[in-house]
């Protein structure tokens, strides 16, 4: 038997499901197990993978998920906040499956860069040599917890490939959706404009930062962000932009849109902090979703558990003040 | 006593006064939200099997505000149509409607201390303002309730008790404040439910006003 060191991401034993990952029943099975709240373990076969857009991708050793218990595929589908498609975490899934067409994408870079331009998604991501597969855990502000397989690219491929200038310290993506198509909903979603988000040059540039074009080995549902959605696993996941149609590389700090709207409540950095509550509930725990009605809360770890890779970004900040 | 003009002109008995005078009519309107949630749950609805638990927190909290802004809408209904039959049919209910809003609310409060995985959680996060005026609300809801038995109305004195059940409207705004703030974003829902509430309301008070005017020169009998 092989020994190895578990990683700083990676769950206690208990929580391991046996055998590998992507094993996933037909839908109604594991839901059923779900809804008996069974006391976990869902025993899935292997997924029959969609063969285009890049995919299969192949898994990325070093985020194999291992201990980690993967999310159920119609829970991360049919969980979502994405406000322009409605305020309930069942709308995205009903309102973005309307005729709402994320492909062909162009994505713009621009900004303090050397290489602007509008890129063709499938063409970029063809330059970055295909998509990969990682496994992550995902927190969200509301203090609930998802493992989700995703398949991408490293974020670093295309902040090298827009090569910024040396001025350049943050980026600023932007949602492109379709206006007329999602006017109607856009009108009362209470974001105040399209959805914006930003990184340090070097937070993008980390190793953990991920352009999520799929999950489990299919491309990426409209109701999870089609075609480009960040994911920046150790932040809350209202960072994690859905639909980048744009992004810009400046030397200030953008305003994101959650920090907008409740500067008191959500901040530009947003990193997962089990010791910083939101106003109005305890960020020292988290809820797992699918977890059933009986399964209590676990424990949210410093970074959501990735403090070893990224802390190192934050050193001597004070992490109350620039939550 | 003699019966007042506007009961002795009210509409004759319809179909929709018998059934609104029904105790099982009214048990049942009021049970049909408790036991709503095993559809979803029945039919498993991913969005609700992927965190039960805050879906029946806020199903429960929800029903408990609308029926403490239905309870409280009766008395506006009656002042505003005294004629209308139902609408007298409804008035008789009002305690057991009052009660039921109450245990909503005690449900909601269960789920939560459900999905907070118990007390620590749980007292942690009560501290934080929006969850304090939910806990005021509801010790208002449990006073009420608990005085709403007829010995206690005896015991209290007529008076004392409908000061003290005045401050139902302190519990519904209340309600109203905690709902608003549960949400990232204003939850247009609790418009629908304190808007009617808060119009009645206003007819209510201009229909009280009005009738109190000539009733200085000639006080009504009765
Ligand atoms: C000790 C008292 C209470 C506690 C601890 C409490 C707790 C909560 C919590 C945690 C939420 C959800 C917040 C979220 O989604 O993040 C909530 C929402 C809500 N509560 Fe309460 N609550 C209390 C009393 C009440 C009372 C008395 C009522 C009504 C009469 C009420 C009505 C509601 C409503 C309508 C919502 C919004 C549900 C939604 O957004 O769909 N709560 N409450």
């Amino acid at each position: 038997m092989r020994i190895r060191t578990p990683k700083g991401w990676e769950l206690r034993e208990s929580a391991v499901t046996p055998e590998s990952l992507y094993r996933r029943r037909d839908r109604r099975d594991f839901l059923k197990t779900l809804g008996l709240g069974a006391a976990g373990a869902l025993f899935l076969r292997s997924a029959a993978r969609a063969a285009d857009g890049g995919f299969p991708a192949a898994v990325n050793g070093a985020y194999p998920g291992t201990g980690l218990k993967v999310t159920p595929y119609e829970l991360i589908t049919h969980y979502n906040n994405f406000y322009e498609f409605g305020l309930d975490k069942a709308d995205p899934a009903v309102n973005a499956n309307k005729g709402w067409q994320p492909e062909p994408w162009t994505v713009e870079i621009g900004g303090m860069v050397r290489n602007p331009g509008k890129w063709d998604v499938e063409d970029l991501i063809k330059k970055f040599g295909g998509i990969e597969q990682r496994v992550y855990r995902h927190r969200c502000v509301e203090a609930w917890s998802m493992v989700v397989p995703w398949d991408g690219f490293p974020l670093s491929k295309l902040v090298a490939f827009a090569d910024p200038q040396p001025g350049a310290k943050y980026l600023k993506m932007t949602s492109w959706m379709d206006d007329k198509l999602v006017a109607g909903q856009q009108a009362d979603d209470g974001l105040d404009g399209r959805y914006v988000e930003g990184l340090r040059v070097d937070e993008a540039t980390h190793e953990l930062a991920f352009i999520a074009t799929g999950i489990y080995g299919k491309a990426i549902p409209n109701q999870n962000g089609a075609p480009l959605r960040l994911v920046t696993p150790w932040k809350y996941g209202f960072k994690g932009i859905k639909c980048i149609g744009r992004i810009e590389f400046t030397d200030r700090a953008p305003v994101n849109t959650w920090q907008k709207l409740a500067r008191d409540e959500y901040g530009f950095y947003a990193n997962v902090n089990p010791k910083v509550d939101h106003p109005r509930w305890s960020q020292a725990s988290e809820r797992v979703i699918g977890g059933g009605l009986f399964s209590g809360r676990q424990s949210t770890l410093m970074f959501n558990g990735y403090e070893q890779q990224v802390a190192s970004l934050y050193q001597g900040m004070d992490l109350a003040k620039n939550f | 006593m003699s019966p007042s003009p506007a009961a002795s002109a009210a509409s004759a008995p319809s179909g929709l006064d018998r059934l609104f005078r029904s105790k099982v009519f009214v048990w049942i309107v009021i049970l049909i939200p408790g036991l709503y949630p095993a559809w979803p749950l029945f039919r498993q609805d991913p969005t609700v099997l992927a965190d039960p638990l805050k879906y029946l927190l806020h199903h429960f909290g929800f029903v408990a505000c609308v029926l403490l802004a239905a309870v409280l809408a009766l008395t506006p209904l009656r002042v505003l149509l005294p004629k209308w039959r139902p609408a007298l049919a409804l008035n008789r209910h009002r305690r057991l409607i009052g009660v039921s809003a109450f245990f909503y609310a005690l449900i909601h409060v269960g789920f939560q201390f459900l999905h907070e995985g118990g007390w620590p959680t749980f007292w942690t996060d009560i501290r934080k303002p929006f969850l304090l005026i939910g806990s005021i609300t509801f010790l208002i809801l449990l006073v009420l309730a608990v005085t709403s038995f007829k010995f206690m109305v005896r015991w209290l004195g007529g008076r004392k008790w409908k000061n003290l059940h005045r401050l139902a409207y302190l519990a519904a705004f209340l309600a109203a404040c905690h709902q608003a703030a549960a949400r990232k974003i204003f939850p247009v829902q609790v418009l629908w439910i304190f808007v009617p509430l808060a119009l009645l309301e206003l007819g209510r008070i201009i229909r009280q006003n009005s009738d109190r005017a000539p009733a200085i020169s000639a006080p009504r009998q009765g």
